[in-house]
């Protein structure tokens, strides 16, 4: 799904060059559950931001899901990450003058589906997060960690192949925590493949797998075996 | 997506109305003060008779004696010709057309010594004037060349007049008593009033724009009967006294045009000029052997100033007051999408390439855009009416037409694209990873 060989990201001012990522390697199967953790500084948002075509890398080779992402268009990486990827932000990043439905429909919307098939895909993926009636609600009126249900139903609607996830419970308590992660443990039963990055080593021992990346280097720590067959989501 | 982007740019626009007001009123007035005065210049300015502007020339010679002559130096009353020119021109001119023509003032007697008398203000002319410039006719038509010849005591009156003298029934037929002699109606003009009064420039009443030719006369009936100019008489020769002793003197006080058949024989009209000029020196006159000159309309209408240079300049300061307006809403389009970029690289993530966030933050300045437009419009009018109460040579200008209603929207809608450019295009240059992390 994922495979990263050799990479590197290097980011340079007038006075001083931070190796982010140097001779980075890293293979995610289609289905696994991978948790990154590692000390602050280490590369770990570098990796998710390169990983989720938001940022570019300057050396080595990154395919995603079979397709080689160098020197792709502004437009084809846009396009590729609005088909093969979903996001999950620490902060949520829900747009505030959106209501739920509206916030869930801009993937959608980019993706060129129909009315009723935007529509029908809002209102699973609001249903799966256990949102389905607050559809005209807007971001403030809910609690945090609805509002990572809906930023999750938002990632899910484009049914994803893989689901970057950047500290989702690190703004939630440990109630709140433990339900996205069960919540987000069920999606990848469902057979989407899941990276996050955690500073939580409980939440990090939960995942079949966790990658542990310092001084920009990764390596893996536990790798157990997968528990799932890969398929849809939504389908 | 056009539609979602116009949603989205509505509610964006309605997150914040006290900006949103800001950056409209401030487009719209910039749009109101650049399109009155546009529009103002562009009656000034326009073309009164594009179908044959090119082919209507005024001829014009410098009469002046010799004495204090400076070739450098144009004589500024020297914009009509002397009678004995007009004459020579309407005998032999060249073209297919020739008048001319002389402002006159009359008093309409009345039938009872107890009612008043009726002012008429006109011009004495040839039958040739009225298909020159495409004179249209509500009742009966112009007189004859016949009646030129014999200066038939007929006249033709403007519509207004004739209606304020007779009603609204046909007068053809009915005599007014003018200059203490009975003329009778022939006709009456119909709905025209070419602004500017580009055949009539040098008039004794009304300037370049405002004012109508009341009443139309034969020109030898009005000399003949020595009706005087009601206008600028310009003379630089001493003459005898006595009406016979002005039309053969060196005043110039006649407007002469001639029409040609096609733009392209104003050379052969030039080389007619020359040869006349020529014939009179070698009889002694036209002493200063000035430049014999030739005017279309709208040579004609720049020669004499008739947009006048603080009305250029107006429509500058209003331009550059626009271009303020313009920066100022960049500033303020700048700072609401500044706020917006954390939207932006939620966007992006979600699979909106550059152009998408251009394209959505386009459609939103070009709302700003039609709301600027729709209230720089409204002021418009407002500004052109109060325009209109400052002078009465302005209230004949200062009216909207369809084609600055159009420039008015098309200024406003590309005011606010220019104006969005500059922050569009910093919104799409957003970071989407270094937003999203900062959330």
């Amino acid at each position: 799904m994922l495979h990263m060989k050799d990479l590197t990201k290097v980011y340079r001012t007038h006075m001083i060059e931070t190796h982010a990522l140097r001779g980075f390697d890293i293979d995610v199967k289609e289905g696994e559950f991978v948790t990154v953790t590692g000390p602050s500084g280490s590369g770990k948002t570098t990796f998710l931001n390169i990983a989720g075509l938001l940022e570019e890398f300057d050396g080595g080779d990154y395919l995603l899901d079979g397709v080689s992402v160098k020197g792709l268009s502004d437009n084809e990486r846009s396009r590729l990450r609005n088909e093969k990827l979903g996001f999950i932000f620490q902060g949520f990043n829900l747009i505030p003058d959106l209501d739920l439905f509206d916030n869930v429909d801009v993937p959608l919307r980019y993706r060129g589906f129909n009315a009723a098939e935007r529509r029908r895909r809002i209102e699973q993926a609001l249903t799966e997060v256990g949102l389905a009636s607050r559809m005209r609600h807007y971001p403030a009126e809910l609690s945090g960690g609805q509002q990572q249900r809906v930023a999750i139903a938002r990632a899910l609607a484009g049914t994803p192949r893989l689901l970057l996830a950047d500290e989702p419970t690190g703004n939630l308590d440990s109630q709140m925590a433990r339900s996205v992660m069960e919540l987000l443990e069920q999606i990848n039963t469902a057979g989407t493949t899941i990276i996050m990055v955690t500073h939580d080593p409980e939440l990090a021992m939960r995942a079949q797998r966790n990658v542990h990346i310092i001084d920009g280097r990764a390596s893996d720590l536990r790798r157990g075996p997968s528990l799932v067959q890969p398929h849809a989501a939504i389908a | 997506m056009f539609r979602y982007y116009l949603l989205l740019g509505l509610r964006s626009l309605r997150r914040n109305p006290a900006l949103t007001a800001l950056m409209v009123v401030t487009l719209a007035i910039g749009v109101a003060a650049s399109v009155s005065t546009l529009t103002i210049l562009h009656v000034m300015s326009g073309d009164p008779v594009p179908s044959k502007s090119r082919r209507l020339l005024v001829p014009l010679l410098d009469v002046g004696p010799r004495a204090n002559y400076s070739p450098d130096r144009r004589d500024p009353y020297m914009t009509q010709s002397t009678y004995p020119d007009a004459m020579n021109y309407l005998r032999s001119g060249p073209g297919v057309r020739r008048t001319a023509l002389y402002g006159v003032m009359a008093s309409i007697e009345p039938a009872r010594r107890e009612d008043p008398l009726i002012d008429l203000s006109g011009i004495a002319t040839t039958t040739d004037y009225f298909p020159m410039f495409d004179v249209p006719f509500r009742f009966g038509s112009a007189w004859s060349a016949a009646d030129d010849e014999r200066g038939a005591r007929v006249a033709v009156l403007s519509k207004r007049k004739a209606e304020a003298i007779f009603g609204s029934k046909d007068p053809v037929g009915q005599r007014i008593r003018i200059w203490d002699t009975d003329f009778t109606i022939v006709g009456v003009v119909g709905d025209w009033n070419p602004v500017p009064r580009y055949t009539n420039l040098i008039n004794g009443s009304g300037g370049y724009f405002e004012g109508e030719e009341q009443l139309m006369v034969p020109l030898k009936a009005a000399t003949d009967l020595a009706a005087e100019p009601n206008g600028n008489v310009s003379c630089s020769h001493e003459s005898a006294a006595g009406w016979a002793a002005f039309l053969a003197s060196e005043c110039t006080w006649i407007q002469a045009w001639w029409e040609l058949a096609s733009a392209s024989d104003r050379p052969a009209a030039q080389a007619w000029l020359d040869a006349y000029v020529a014939q009179q020196q070698r009889g002694g006159r036209l002493e200063r052997h000035a430049p014999n000159e030739l005017f279309d309309v709208m040579q004609w209408m720049d020669f004499l100033k008739v947009v006048k240079p603080d009305s250029k300049l107006a429509v500058w300061l209003s331009i550059g007051f626009l271009v303020l307006c313009i920066v100022n809403t960049m500033g303020l389009l700048l700072a609401k999408f500044s706020t917006r970029a954390a939207e932006v690289g939620v966007r992006r993530a979600l699979g909106a390439g550059r152009g998408a966030i251009f394209r959505q933050f386009l459609v939103e300045t070009t709302v700003v855009g039609l709301a600027g437009g729709l209230l720089g419009l409204a002021l418009s009018f407002a500004s052109l009416a109060l325009i209109r109460q400052q002078s009465k040579d302005l209230s004949a200008v200062a009216h909207m037409d369809w084609e600055m209603l159009a420039t008015t929207f098309a200024i406003a809608v590309l005011a606010s694209i220019v104006a969005g450019l500059l922050p569009t295009w910093r919104a799409c240059q957003v970071t989407p990873a270094l937003q999203l992390k900062s959330q």
